[in-house]
């Protein structure tokens, strides 16, 4: 390699154009240097970054400089590149600082990584500042040493999501007016709203209409208070939807700057020129690229429509009212025409024999008699409108005449299986009546009573209510609903979807018969109840004189049923059913179904059918077709529109939203003409409409057509399919129970099953397994439930491929009522989101993983926790961790406790082994449903295998992230292994090196290392017997923690020992240690106490290098501090000599040192510590010393244990007296002497050593004469303790007392007495091995 | 080998016989001392007889099953140090209390 050449540094490789360009960068220049000298961990870093396929970015260093990969440089970098590579990211994103800069100083200072969902950026990467909107993560990155050094970003663009999304929401609104048909300025006044609500995209509009040559401001968003004037638009080039560049102070909407240009876009009239045009304040922040001028046009559109059809709505409205007007006129036209049909007909019938052609004349001759009853009621309006009702009022017996009319009705409602009652009783005053007039208000009451009414029955009803008559007809009907009762008597309104015997009608009969009543001076009012049935009450005055005087004659005439009568009944009868229904032939054709609640035009139309050849089957509404059609497919549905249950629109929604039936071509019928009609018609999706009244050969010809179309045409079917089809998400309508009846392709992209296998009826295929994938199945089940449940909502599941992969989906669905059928359907989108889902599980993977990581205290249990996780992260059947060391089958550590190598499967083995050879970090999906990777582990080289359940794929984003958890785990492992070491070889130094083999009586001693994080360090403590019978205490502390500080202590400790031997001298012993730390590095600065103790008089001389002071608790609870003879730490050089204190150590005083771990806190004074450690030996005084040295480390330590090592040295003064001796009486008076001589030690007055002395006297005697009577010379100890305020002695023997005998013994039993009386405590414990005899007594003060 | 302990016996003035111990009593010379006070008995015949224990710095329930066949007898003289142990074993009547010549 010549000088100056750069080679592209290895971790580059693989890095593609991006690897070439960073590896161009000048490292040298940076904070990180050449890439030669990286740390490994940058370098993994790196290489995960570089080989990811998914957009990611890093920081690193002190500098956070920018490193990022392919695929974020292609979604999101822009511009910004190659310029930020190698650059601080705070350069590279000086425009987002603000507001990633705190997330990033949040993951450098706590290790935490963050999720951000959908947050709005404005980044510069494309020469404009840019809304945009990100998903990510930080996650933090440590150096070799395991400190935060950097962050990873893992980051997904979904700025065309959101703001599609946005758009997408609007359009929505646009479409959701709840009201068919609205008036113009209402219909504006409400798109206004919607268009209002999304002031990011649109943060003004303006929409105007042309009114003629003038153009009107009719609606606008945006502006508080209405919009200032404004320069003219440039209108002349509406038709190009001009760009118009805007100044001055608009409307922000959303933004914190207003828009720097609007869109005109014209308002489009089919057929014409447009009704105006909206002008739209555009986003500064988005470019006006296709998908929001497409927006803005798609908008434009909605206000189009709706202009048109509110437009239409006025018309139809002026229209209706033409009607009325139109009828009446034209009605008594059809008078003379129908009479000429009539009489021949009826002739006719009186004179033909042959059956058929009766049958034929019978259809002529009812529906003429319809016809004229039709013609006459209009009639009788367009009389009343011009007041030219020509009434006749005479006295009538109201009740006869009443029930005459009813008992007309009576057969037919007989025959629909009703009851009727008639309640007529006679009255005594006559009512005034128009005859004619009032047949017609009883037969329609009556005709309509039976036409709603299935089951109970019928009454009519007259009796007199004081100064009126009143006649009730009652039924038990279907009801009317409260919101239709105001309208009822309304001339020309009838109730929709009304269950009735027929839909034919007018909707005249009961505002007829109002006018009629009225016209009488009478009321008729109406109570109903749905499903309970309606009452009719009509109340006419008696007597005259509310009538006109020239219409009222005196006397009555024959009571006698007219002819009027006879069309009501008719039409009755017919509506009921009849014994003859159709007999369908075999003739070939195709076959037909017809559907009409009118049995004349039924079998009309089933003659005529079959007549061309059909088979023809016929129903008589909508309903009984729907339920034929999906029984039996019909080649051709023939229908009449007007029918109950189920008209003959509905029913064509019916069919088109059933797949099965949506293909089924469908020719309505109807009596209403007009183009509105039929537009009506063909836009719910019927292929053909026919106009009544039609023609037999129109008839036929439509049918033949429309059959020999059926499989090409249905332009409904294909338009909606397009666009379904066309949208980018799975598009799926469910029905009420949750069958899937609909799809789109998208939706067999994403999932697999296609439109054929439809209805999916639930469980849906793509459930996940039950048994194997329990958990995702009930996320999928939950999902379900809140579909069936909720109106609207969204979720994210997980679903398998039909291939069996498994996906995530984010779905949305919302219950929409189809507004003919009135069916619940579920409508609903999804997208495929595995990318994302695996995104933010790689992030909470990658955080269980370090935290798992961190708080291992061991490899062993790191490898435990992390296979745990990851094995929860797959749903594996099992993980593996084998290592291979250089001698030996590898090590295998795997979930499953049970598994050894080997006991292993031997495809197992071949697939761990296989993956050994595999290259370091690189990760291998198996064919078989399995995974793995190869990594450094401290022992050698780790391979780390998923073994995953049947059928799960191992994708790509899988393989990323198993990249990345094991370079995180061996980076982790290698960092642990370390720490290990270290602690351990520590630890047993410490261990090896600390703590006296023999303590000498009276002392009790504590190490503890640092617990958070566990760690040992310098401390020590020593006790040294010297050659005189004094003892040298030590306690030392080095500077620093680890091996290092535990082995200078080592060295400084041995040296201590062995110059307090030489010297017997503290301060000279300290002299001497100066010098030689001053040769041992790291024992500089070292603080160590020296003390020489003689134990028989408690004398002690010492002398401190800096050491904190010893404490001495005397035995009333007073403290000293030995504080003196102080001087500098170990190897300080020093004025003159190391100074020397003398201390006498009271009796029965507790002496502590200690090291600065024990007291020292941060943000306390030393001198805090001492205190609180001077209270604590106070209260313990009266403890034995071991357990009040447990108690000190107990409640000394801090709350999360102790942050520094602690030594420590407990010294009561006397040590305990420990005394062994043959059980001979010989012995007693020296074992007396020695016990007296300690007690003297202890300071204990002479009444109570005599006491102790006697007592310990006779349990001795006893010990010689009763325990080792036989057994003379066994050994007996006498041990002896003092605390602060008491005396513990205890005897021991190996022999077992005998139950005392006083009568063989009687001085025997004096001793116990004397024991007793003598001790504050006496205990005597006999068991197999000896008796123990336990002694108290208090010291008096 | 037995606690050192001795005796001097000798008359009172008032034909008392007197026995001094001086040394510890316990049971390895319990005997010698129970020797002793028979010794004083027979040198008393019917006069009383005083053991003056106010040498003796130890005296455990060995001596004091020593002395109980004799307290008839005898009265004690004793030190303070021994005043307790003569008090429990109920001899507190038969003794009085000195301190050590």
């Amino acid at each position: 390699m010549g000088e100056g050449e750069r080679r592209p540094a290895e971790v580059f490789a693989g890095g593609g154009d991006v690897g070439l360009d960073l590896a161009a960068v000048s490292w040298d220049e940076t904070p990180l240097g050449a890439p030669d000298g990286w740390p490994q961990s940058l370098r993994t870093a790196v290489s995960i970054l570089l080989s990811s396929r998914f957009p990611m970015w890093m920081a690193w260093g002190p500098d956070l400089t920018f490193f990022c990969n392919d695929a974020y440089r292609r979604d999101t970098l822009g511009e910004k590149y190659p310029w930020a590579l190698g650059r601080p990211a705070s350069d590279v994103w000086a425009e987002i600082w603000g507001d990633i800069g705190p997330r990033i100083a949040t993951v450098l200072s706590s290790g935490a990584a963050t999720w951000d969902e959908a947050l709005l950026l404005f980044v510069e990467r494309s020469g404009y500042r840019e809304e945009s909107y990100h998903t990510f993560s930080y996650s933090p990155l440590r150096d070799d040493d395991g400190a935060l050094v950097g962050m990873l970003c893992v980051v997904s663009e979904e700025t065309e999501r959101i703001i599609g999304e946005r758009r997408m929401a609007t359009l929505r609104d646009l479409g959701s007016d709840p009201s068919a048909v609205r008036a113009e300025q209402e219909m504006l006044t409400f798109a206004s709203a919607q268009l209002a609500r999304n002031r990011r995209d649109l943060p003004f509009t303006l929409t105007y209409l042309f009114d003629g040559p003038d153009v009107r401001l009719a609606a606008s968003t945006g502006f508080e208070g209405g919009p200032p004037p404004l320069p003219a638009w440039p209108v002349a080039d509406l038709a190009d939807s001009p760009v118009v560049p805007l100044d001055g102070d608009l409307p922000a909407g959303d933004w914190d700057e207003p828009p720097t240009q609007a869109l005109l876009v014209p308002l489009l009239q089919q057929g014409g020129t447009p009704y105006g045009f909206i002008v739209a304040g555009l986003n500064r922040y988005r470019v006006l690229d296709e998908g929001y001028r497409g927006f803005v046009e798609l908008a434009a559109g909605h206000l189009a429509a709706g202009i048109t059809s509110a437009r239409n709505y006025e018309a139809l409205t002026e229209l209706d009212r033409a009607k009325t007007a139109f009828f009446s006129n034209i009605s008594h036209e059809f008078r003379t025409p129908l009479t000429l049909i009539m009489g021949p007909v009826e002739d006719l019938l009186a004179r033909t024999p042959d059956e058929t052609v009766r049958a034929e004349l019978d259809v002529i001759h009812r529906n003429g008699l319809r016809l004229g009853k039709l013609v006459n009621t209009l009639l009788d309006f367009s009389r009343i409108e011009a007041g030219r009702m020509q009434a006749h009022y005479e006295p009538v017996d109201l009740p006869a005449a009443t029930s005459d009319l009813a008992s007309v009705f009576r057969s037919a409602v007989e025959r629909a299986g009703l009851t009727f009652e008639v309640d007529c009783p006679p009255m005594d005053q006559p009512v005034y009546l128009d005859r004619g007039m009032w047949e017609k208000v009883i037969l329609n009451l009556l005709s309509n009573a039976l036409k709603f009414t299935f089951a109970g029955g019928v009454r009519i009803a007259v009796h007199p209510a004081g100064d009126r008559a009143v006649v009730t007809v009652a039924d038990t009907g279907i009801g009317v609903a409260a919101d239709e009762m105001p309208r009822l008597f309304e001339r020309f309104h009838r109730i929709e979807n009304a269950r009735s015997r027929s839909n034919e009608g007018s909707g005249i009969g009961l505002a007829l018969v109002k006018e009629l009543v009225e016209l009488h001076g009478g009321t008729i009012e109406a109570t109903s109840a749905i499903g309970t049935g309606t009452t009719f009450t009509i109340r006419l005055p008696f007597g005259a004189e509310h009538l006109p005087a020239d219409a009222v004659a005196t006397a009555g005439s024959a009571v006698t049923v007219s002819d009027t009568a006879s069309p009501y009944v008719q039409e009755a009868l017919r509506w009921l059913p009849s014994s003859v229904d159709v007999a369908p032939t075999q003739q070939g054709g195709a076959r037909v179904l017809v559907a009409d609640d009118n049995a004349d035009m039924r079998d009309y139309l089933v003659r005529l059918l079959q007549s061309a050849g059909h088979e023809v089957q016929a129903v008589a509404d909508g309903q009984e077709a729907l339920d034929e059609a999906r029984r039996q497919l019909p080649d051709l549905i023939v229908s009449d529109v007007m029918m109950p249950r189920m008209d003959g629109l509905e029913l064509v929604a019916a069919l088109r939203g059933d797949p099965r039936t949506a293909g089924t071509p469908v020719l309505l019928l109807s009596a209403r003409a007009g183009q509105e009609a039929s537009i009506e018609g063909l836009e719910a999706g019927a292929d053909d409409y026919l106009v009544k009244p039609f023609s037999s050969a129109e008839l036929l010809a439509r049918v033949r057509a429309n059959v020999a179309l059926a499989r090409l045409r249905n332009h409904h079917a294909r338009w909606r399919t397009a666009l379904v089809d066309s949208l980018q998400e799975a598009f799926f309508v469910c029905d009420d129970d949750g069958a899937v009846i609909e799809i789109n392709s998208t939706f067999t992209d994403i999932l697999g099953y296609g439109p054929e296998g439809l209805p999916y009826a639930p469980v849906h295929p793509w459930w996940p397994d039950r048994d194997g994938d329990p958990e995702g199945y009930q996320q999928v089940n939950a999902a379900f439930a809140m579909i069936l449940d909720k109106a609207r909502g969204s979720y994210t599941i997980p679903v398998a491929h039909r291939d069996g992969h498994r996906l995530w989906v984010a779905a949305a669905f919302s219950r929409v009522e189809d507004p003919e059928t009135g069916r619940r359907v579920i409508v609903g989108t999804f997208r495929d989101v595995t990318a994302e889902h695996y995104a933010v599980q790689r992030d909470s993977a990658l955080a269980a993983l370090s935290v798992r990581l961190s708080q291992a205290d061991s490899q062993a249990a790191a490898l435990d926790g992390v296979l745990s996780s990851l094995r929860g992260l797959w749903q594996a059947t099992e993980v593996y961790a084998a290592v291979f060391t250089e001698a030996g089958p590898p090590a295998l550590t795997t979930t499953d406790p049970r598994v050894r190598w080997e006991n292993l499967a031997e495809p197992s083995r071949q697939a761990i082994a296989k993956l050994r050879t595999e290259p370091l970090l690189t990760p291998v999906a198996e064919q078989s449903g399995g995974a793995g990777i190869a990594l450094e582990h401290p022992d050698g080289t780790m391979v780390l295998r998923v073994e995953l359940a049947e059928n799960r794929p191992f994708t790509e984003q899988d393989q990323t992230l198993l990249a990345l958890l094991a370079g995180h785990l061996g980076q982790g492992l290698h960092r642990i292994h370390q720490i290990d070491q270290q602690r351990e070889t520590a630890l047993a130094l410490q261990r090896a090196i600390l703590g006296p083999a023999q303590l000498p009586t009276g002392f009790a001693v504590r190490y503890a290392p640092a617990t958070r994080p566990l760690k040992v360090g310098g401390d020590w403590y020593d006790t040294v017997p010297l050659d005189d019978g004094r003892i040298g205490i030590v306690v030392g502390d080095c500077v620093g923690h680890g091996l290092q500080a535990a082995t200078v202590m080592g060295q400084l400790r041995s040296a201590c020992r062995a110059l307090l031997l030489q010297n017997t001298d503290p301060a000279q012993t300290l002299t001497a240690l100066d010098r030689f730390a001053a040769q041992l590095p790291g024992a500089m600065c070292a603080t160590v106490f020296v003390g020489v103790l003689d134990p028989a008089g408690g004398g002690l001389a010492y002398s401190s290098a800096g050491h904190p002071p010893a404490v001495v608790i005397h035995p009333d609870g007073t403290s000293d501090l030995l504080d003196q003879g102080r001087s500098r730490p170990l190897g300080v050089p020093l004025a003159g000599e190391r100074p020397e204190a003398h201390y006498l150590v009271p009796a029965r005083a507790t002496l502590l040192l200690y090291t600065d771990g024990l007291v020292e806190r941060r943000k306390h004074p030393l001198t805090d510590g001492i205190d609180r450690v001077t209270a604590t030996v106070q209260e313990g005084r009266a403890a034995a010393i071991e357990d009040l040295a447990a108690e000190l480390m107990a409640s000394m330590a801090p709350s999360g244990g102790y942050d520094d090592d602690v030594a420590l040295l407990l010294y009561r003064h006397p040590g305990p007296l420990e005394l062994d001796f043959p059980a001979e009486p010989g012995r007693l008076s020296p074992v007396r002497s020695a016990l007296r001589g300690w007690l003297a030690r202890c300071g204990i007055d002479p009444t109570t050593t005599q006491n102790i002395l006697v007592a310990a006297g006779e349990a001795c005697a006893n010990a010689i004469e009763h325990g080792h009577r036989h057994t003379a010379g066994e050994q007996i100890r006498l041990r002896a303790a003092a605390t602060a305020d008491e005396l513990h002695l205890t005897i021991t023997d190996r022999g077992r007392w005998k139950t005392p005998q006083p009568a063989a013994n009687p001085h025997r039993g004096r001793g116990l007495k004397l024991m007793r009386a003598l001790m504050t405590e006496v205990t005597v414990t006999t068991g197999t091995a000896g008796t123990v005899v336990a002694l108290q007594a208090r010291i008096p003060r | 080998m037995s606690t050192a302990l001795t005796f001097t016996t000798g008359r009172h003035t008032d034909g008392a016989v007197v026995l001094a111990a001086t040394g510890e009593i316990d049971m390895s010379n319990a005997d010698a001392f129970a020797a002793a006070l028979t010794g004083a008995r027979k040198q008393a015949a019917q006069a009383p007889i005083i053991v003056d224990l106010t040498a003796v710095e130890y005296l455990d329930s060995a001596g004091l099953a020593a002395l109980f066949p004799h307290i008839e007898q005898v009265t004690l003289l004793a030190s303070p140090l021994l005043a307790p142990v003569l008090t429990v074993a109920g001899l507190a009547d038969l003794t009085t209390v000195r301190d050590a010549q």
